[in-house]
């Protein structure tokens, strides 16, 4: 038996008719059903709102993720030298977070990156700071107008017309133009990346 | 089947949730869905307790149809996994295996599985209840619904490949079988 052979034996086997009555009444039959269920017509877009959310959920998982595994590769890469002293590097995860990297920060227990809620950090020249209390050293990459807690002080960073930065705690102001006025027993530096 | 503009009307209206329109569109496609699920169940009754699944299922999803497949395939694909679903159940399978093999024995027909067909209507049947459910799907698509492969595919979800596979698979299987018992009718 061929291909053509099978196929004319197939199509000549028939279905059984349905009864006339049956076929008049089964539209009817089914509209009855959806009647009689609450089911209402779901919307496509209903579906998409959740797929949008665990789609953007999971986005922002991997870039953090993708994020913390390139900098801990550089770390290793860099070790010996100051990680946010790398522009390059400060610059892609920028771009990883428009308007939303608040401050990177590395201090003794490795690089902690601060995220805002919403992309609402003004774009500006990133600026790094290094701040010693004598016994520990933190260093942080932040911007102008953010408040920041480093090596136990509140501060908040400002930088003038000028290109000078301005770092305002709650018992001392520092200003890079005169770095003599550093508070208490705190060595600061600041720099405009 | 194909679409026509009536049909895209009737569609978009019963989107709006337009019962009458919707009715229309049963009318239409009741035929086309009815020979299909017959064909995968070999049950009278299964057929059409299906057929009314694949039009209740069909409203329920209508606003995921975008209109750029027709809507014979998409309706197609909804009554093919209402019917995978269906085959599913081990124990319905188990019966109706069995009614089928008593059936074949007896030279009888039973579970209201077309008390009018003929012998080789009959053993057709018997023979693609042989098959695994989804060459069946493949072979029904194919010669009843009489879709190229790659129509097949996008009703089934799979690759044109997978298609050609199963088929190739069915029609060896279904020579085999309908070469032995037509000898005996003919």
């Amino acid at each position: 038996m061929n291909n053509s052979e099978l196929d004319a034996k197939l199509k000549a086997a028939r279905e059984p008719a349905l009864p006339a009555d049956y076929a008049e009444a089964f539209p009817q039959t089914v509209l009855n059903q959806l009647r009689s269920s609450p089911w209402k017509p779901v919307r496509a877009r209903r579906f998409w709102l959740p797929r949008l959310v665990w789609g953007a959920a999971t986005t922002a998982c991997l870039l953090i993720a993708f994020a913390l595994g390139h900098w801990r590769g550089q770390v290793e890469r860099d070790s010996g030298q100051d990680v946010l002293a790398n522009v390059k590097l400060i610059q892609e995860t920028l771009a990883m977070f428009p308007n939303r990297v608040r401050a990177i920060v590395e201090d003794g227990h490795g690089l902690k990156l601060v995220l805002a809620d919403q992309p609402d950090v003004p774009a500006s020249m990133p600026i790094y700071i290094r701040i010693c209390d004598g016994k520990h050293c933190s260093s942080l990459v932040t911007f102008s107008g953010q408040e920041i807690q480093i090596a136990g002080q509140k501060l908040t960073v400002l930088s003038d017309a000028n290109g000078g930065i301005i770092l305002e705690g709650n018992q001392f102001v520092w200003s890079s133009r005169e770095p003599v006025h550093a508070g208490r027993s705190l060595k600061i530096e600041a720099k405009n990346l | 089947m194909a679409d026509t503009d009536e049909h895209q009307i009737w569609v978009q209206q019963s989107r709006n949730g337009d019962h009458a329109a919707f009715a229309a569109l049963i009318r239409e496609y009741q035929p086309m869905i009815h020979s299909l699920t017959f064909r995968m169940t070999g049950s009278s009754a299964d057929c059409q307790d299906l057929a009314q699944e694949t039009f209740i299922r069909a409203y329920r999803q209508i606003d995921s149809y975008n209109g750029t497949s027709k809507f014979s395939s998409w309706l197609y694909r909804i009554a093919v996994n209402a019917c995978l679903d269906w085959q599913r159940s081990e124990s319905r399978r188990a019966r109706l295996h069995t009614e089928w093999s008593e059936a074949s024995a007896a030279g009888q027909n039973s579970a209201g599985a077309g008390n009018d067909l003929d012998d080789l209507s009959r053993e057709v049947q018997s023979a693609l209840m042989k098959l695994p459910e989804k060459q069946r799907a493949a072979i029904v698509l194919t010669v009843y619904g009489e879709h190229n492969h790659a129509e097949t595919a996008k009703i089934l979800g799979c690759s044109e490949t997978t298609v050609s596979w199963r088929i190739f698979s069915a029609r060896r299987k279904l020579k085999k079988l309908l070469s032995k018992k037509g000898d005996s009718h003919e």
